[in-house]
């Protein structure tokens, strides 16, 4: 940060100053994170580029170039944006459940025609974004707690509901936790946190036995006595369990995994590439990338935390706390501490949307870092 | 806001809270990624060893080689039980995920009916997911190369080439030999613990019967196992040489037997239930153990359909039973050598001292017959012997008591077990004083030394005893113990000719040896007519038995017995021979029992100078003697209706004690 140039007025606006005021060590820990992705995708393929490797590192290149465009989209802009994202989202989602395309026994996708395109990704952006509109006109007194508190919660359970009606736990829980994240950053009485996580404790066991799909039941039960049926549906945790164990400290060595390389690792491209990583380079390769994911929370967040406006703030760590919750999800799957959901290790696993979505995320966190002098004035405490 | 500020406006109080939240919040993801560090330790490094070795079990799979079984041969080396290949297609239920789907495309390739299918579907859900189900054996080379193509795109399903077993002589050595089946849960369980993995594989066949089952683990060998490195849907990666365990084939045994003289012992006794045994007098080496009506052995290779079993297991004349070991009868009439050497022994007897025998003798307060209505008159011991004269023997008996009887009885081999190597073996029963005393708390009463002087009563015995106590007899000297196996694996076991002296005289062998040559080669001998070898001078010497097992009432002999073609099948004498030849130098002893079969004479002689003409004909020492073998005359046809050697009644009508009975009436087999 040099002081002197962002003095003039104007100055700040410039596209070369907004560039160098990109974090690019933040921008750093991203590509080495995605390029170790690169090189798990290079290894079980049989080190070959394809199928995999080559179009990770070539997604992620275009992603690093959409998140320095949207980094040097002005903050306001974002915040105009917020919800007609989230309306667009939202339309989307109705839209999946009235045509969507039934894959994998879920209607996640909509066809497009150039792309199927997951509306519960555009969500994830679109709720932050909502969020942290509408506590940016919000007292800090009104969001420990209010009626007017209802607002976001609707936010947070329209699309919930449509994604679980797909049916698709893992984004559906990532809805809410995101939503919970941003209500509590923007200052939700803890008691009522704490009264929340007591009532949701206690509601688990019914909605387990009444609400969830067979199959997802059963990916809990299989989680809580995996070895009942190592065959059956433990087979995942078991195997991904056996990947992390044999890979001892340092790993079996770069491309020589057998639990990957054999086959024996379910989804070893995209969900469960971490127990690849874990197997060839063991726990030091393992806490080498929890750092750098570690790295790439902490920066996010003092970036939220530097920003002038509200917005600005909630956005940035209502997108960092996304990520982490995928981070956390995903290495509790792979080590067999959390049921099968189908949440990937963000930029690491293989798949486009996923990566789109964080980097777009990102973009917006850059955007606020770029933007945190600016005051955004108009919305407060108002819906529209 | 309850009191005003001026240094914290509302949107600084709304920074420091969320401040305060995003610390939290970083606290909160720092330190999930501690848990996740910490629970990778565990994994990693904590646990390291046990997942290293669930890794190396994922990565390597030992797949089972079986070994070839061993070998049966007779002792010639003809195969009495090889191997052959066996193409089969075999399915993992593990490796599959659509059972239906794999099946339907495995019928495309190869026959699989509707009612196999559904066998094979029960088949599958009852056995572990791991272990191969065979889906098809014995396909031809076409069928099998057509699956083998094919198997790369069914996933779960190997072409294999196996062996199976192969009893090239079908059932003329089912009993002996026995056969070998697929493992049942018993064979299993009776494994023990830590059963051989090679009881799961499914092309494996375990021994169930005859040496295939006393011998199964010599004759097994030892699994061997090929190192592979697999993939998660079970496809050989790379194979590992080194790891690589080869299989042990198992021992070849080698048996005494003939299977020329076996093969024509089955073809003899043709439709009649029975058993013929062969003994070699000098070694002891049993020469032939056939058991007549006879199975083929190599349909319960392939495994019988219930249909196919309830036929074999329901017929009258027992096909399964092994008659030379298990079925015991009365010996009848082939017994009274025993009774002579008894008299002889005991020193009571003279020989040349005659009894009269006018067809009938009164004792206790019924008359005894003899099987010759009119009586043969003054008979010596020899002449009894050659006559077969009951009268003869009941005097006897009367005069020497059973306990002598029973003496000789045991020293030759009757009412006990061998061991020769399987089992299977019923000891019979020879009756004593003792015995009554023992089992019926009652004393031996006088009219049961009749029965028992002339083979019937309680008496009974198998073909084997028959022929040890034959060969015995013959040999002069030994008491001989059979032996059926010569050798496993090369190594000789022990011959059945180490055994101790028989505490008779030789005279007084000599002297019922010459009573039994005169039954085969006095014109007027019993069995005259059907021992004639027709080997120049090699003669042979017998005795023959017809025992009976119905009463004959005292109005049916009033009238005429009745003849025993008259008569259901069950309730037809037995007709028993024994045997050994050479006269002058005996080299084999034999028995023949024919269940059910009529007159000893007229039924199994026959059928003895049958087979032991094959016996002595395989014999090079003898072909030598016979200068020029004349051709084989015709079986001289039994024209009279007369039965030698008939039985008296059982003494059920009213000498004996309402008791004994029970046992005594034992001929009825």
């Amino acid at each position: 940060m040099t002081a002197s140039a962002i003095t003039r007025p104007g100055e700040r606006d410039r596209l070369i100053v907004k560039l160098a005021q990109i974090d690019w060590t933040f921008m750093l820990v991203l590509c080495l994170i995605a390029a170790t992705g690169a090189a798990m995708l290079y290894s079980i393929s049989g080190l070959s580029w394809e199928p995999w490797a080559a179009k990770h590192l070539i997604r992620f290149g275009l992603c690093v170039g959409i998140m320095i465009v949207l980094a040097t989209v002005d903050v306001r802009l974002w915040f105009m944006s917020a919800y007609p994202v989230y309306g667009f989202g939202l339309l989307l989602l109705i839209a999946v459940e009235i045509v969507g395309d039934v894959s994998l026994g879920a209607q996640r996708w909509l066809d497009l025609g150039f792309v199927r395109l997951q509306p519960s990704e555009i969500m994830k952006i679109g709720l932050v974004l909502a969020l942290a509109r509408f506590y940016h006109g919000l007292s800090a007194e009104a969001a420990k707690f209010s009626w007017r508190l209802v607002v976001p919660v609707v936010l947070i359970a329209l699309p919930t509901l449509l994604v679980a009606h797909q049916p698709d736990l893992g984004t559906a829980v990532l809805l809410v936790a995101t939503g919970g994240a941003v209500m509590v950053l923007a200052g939700l009485s803890l008691r009522v946190v704490a009264a929340l996580a007591v009532t949701v404790a206690a509601a688990i066991p019914p909605f387990v036995m009444f609400v969830l799909h067979d199959y997802q039941r059963n990916r809990i039960l299989t989680f809580l006595n995996p070895e009942a049926d190592p065959s059956g549906s433990g087979y995942h945790i078991l195997q991904s369990k056996i990947a992390l164990g044999s890979g001892g400290l340092l790993g079996k060595g770069y491309g020589l995994g057998s639990q990957s390389q054999l086959n024996f690792l379910p989804e070893k491209h995209t969900d469960f590439i971490f127990a690849t990583l874990a197997e060839e380079f063991g726990f030091v390769g393992c806490i080498s990338v929890l750092l750098l994911y570690a790295a790439a929370i902490t920066i996010a967040l003092r970036i939220a935390s530097i920003s002038h406006s509200h917005f600005g703030r909630l956005g940035a760590a209502g997108v960092t706390a996304t990520f982490a919750l995928y981070v956390m999800i995903n290495g509790a799957m792979v080590m067999g501490l959390a049921p099968v959901v189908g949440v990937p290790m963000p930029l690491l696993s293989f798949g486009g949307t996923v990566m789109l979505t964080v980097m777009i995320g990102f973009g917006l966190v850059q955007s606020v870092r770029v933007h945190r002098y600016s005051e955004i004035t108009s919305g407060r405490g108002t819906l529209l | 806001m309850s009191e005003p500020s001026i240094f914290f406006s509302e949107v600084n109080e709304r920074q420091g809270v969320f401040n305060r939240r995003a610390f939290l919040m970083g606290g909160l993801a720092g330190g999930g990624i501690l848990a996740l560090g910490g629970r990778l330790a565990q994994l990693q490094v904590l646990e390291f060893d046990r997942y290293r070795l669930m890794s190396t079990e994922n990565q390597f799979n030992f797949r089972l080689i079986p070994p070839p079984r061993g070998r049966i041969l007779d002792r010639f080396g003809v195969e009495l039980a090889s191997n052959r290949p066996n193409f089969r297609v075999l399915l993992v239920r593990d490796e599959i995920n659509d059972i239906d789907a794999t099946l339907d495309a495995l019928s495309q390739l190869i026959p699989i009916t509707s009612e196999r299918r559904r066998q094979l579907l029960r088949e599958i859900s009852r056995s572990p997911k791991l272990v191969p189900v065979a889906v098809a054996e014995d396909l031809t080379w076409e069928e099998f190369s057509r699956v083998n193509v094919r198997t790369p795109e069914l996933p779960g399903v190997t072409a294999d080439m196996g062996e199976a077993r192969v009893y090239p002589h079908g059932g003329a050595f089912a009993h002996v030999v026995g056969y070998v089946a697929k493992v049942s849960d018993r064979d299993v369980a009776a494994a023990g613990l830590n059963p051989d993995p090679l009881l799961h594989h499914p092309g494996f066949r375990i021994g169930k019967q005859g040496v295939e089952k006393a011998l199964d683990t010599v004759l097994r060998g030892k699994s061997g196992a090929v190192k592979t490195e697999v993939d998660a849907l079970g496809r050989e990666v790379r194979k590992d040489p080194e790891g690589d365990i080869n299989p042990v084939a198992g021992k070849t045994v080698v048996l005494s037997l003939d299977a020329d003289v076996q093969s024509r012992a089955l073809e003899v006794l043709g439709e009649d239930s029975g058993a013929c045994v062969v003994m070699d007098v000098q070694s002891g080496d049993l020469i032939c153990m056939a058991s007549a009506p006879s199975f083929d052995a190599n349909q319960f290779v392939r495994g019988l359909t219930s249909a196919e079993y309830r036929a074999l297991s329901e017929y009258e004349r027992r096909p399964l039973l092994d008659k030379a070991l298990s079925g015991t009868y009365p010996p009848g009439s082939t017994f009274k050598p025993m009774t002579a050497l008894a008299a002889l022994d005991s020193g009571m007897v003279n020989p040349n001292e005659t009894v009269v025998c006018s067809g009938q003798m009164w004792f206790g307060n019924r008359f005894f017959h003899c099987w010759k209505r009119g009586g043969h008159g003054a008979q010596n011991m020899h002449e009894a012997i050659k006559n077969s004269c009951d009268i003869y023997f009941y005097q006897t008996a009367l005069k020497i008591g059973p306990d002598r009887i029973a003496r000789v009885a045991e020293a030759f081999g009757l009412g006990q077990t061998f061991d020769i190597g399987i089992s299977g073996q019923k000891p019979g029963l020879v009756p004593s004083t003792a015995w009554k005393r023992k089992q019926y708390h009652q004393p031996w009463y006088p009219g049961e030394s009749l029965s028992f002087g002339i083979g019937q009563g309680a008496l009974s015995a198998n073909a084997l005893q028959l022929a040890v106590m034959t060969a015995r007899l013959a040999n002069g000297h030994k008491a001989l113990n059979p032996r059926l196996i010569k050798s496993i694996g090369g190594v000789e076991t022990p011959s059945g000719a180490a055994a101790a002296d028989l505490p008779f005289k030789p005279e007084h062998m000599e002297l019922v040896r010459s009573g039994m040559a005169a039954v085969a080669n006095d014109t007027t001998g019993t069995a005259y007519r059907a021992s004639q070898l027709g080997l120049g001078p090699v003669l042979m010497a017998g005795k023959t038995g017809t025992a009976q097992v119905r009463v004959i009432s005292r109005a049916e002999r009033a009238s005429g017995v009745r003849s025993n073609d008259s008569l259901p099948w069950h309730l037809r004498d037995h007709a028993l021979f024994v045997a050994f030849a050479p006269y002058d130098a005996p080299r084999y002893a034999l028995s023949i029992i024919v269940q059910h079969g009529g007159g000893g004479a007229a039924v199994a002689a026959p059928k003895a100078r049958e087979i032991m003409r094959v016996v002595l004909l395989k014999d090079a020492a003898i072909r030598a003697r016979i200068e020029s073998p004349l051709p084989m005359p015709e079986a001289p046809v039994s024209t009279t209706g007369e039965v030698e050697g008939e039985a008296p009644p059982p003494p059920s009508e009213t000498i004996l004690p309402a008791a004994a009975p029970a046992v005594t009436g034992g001929p009825t087999q």
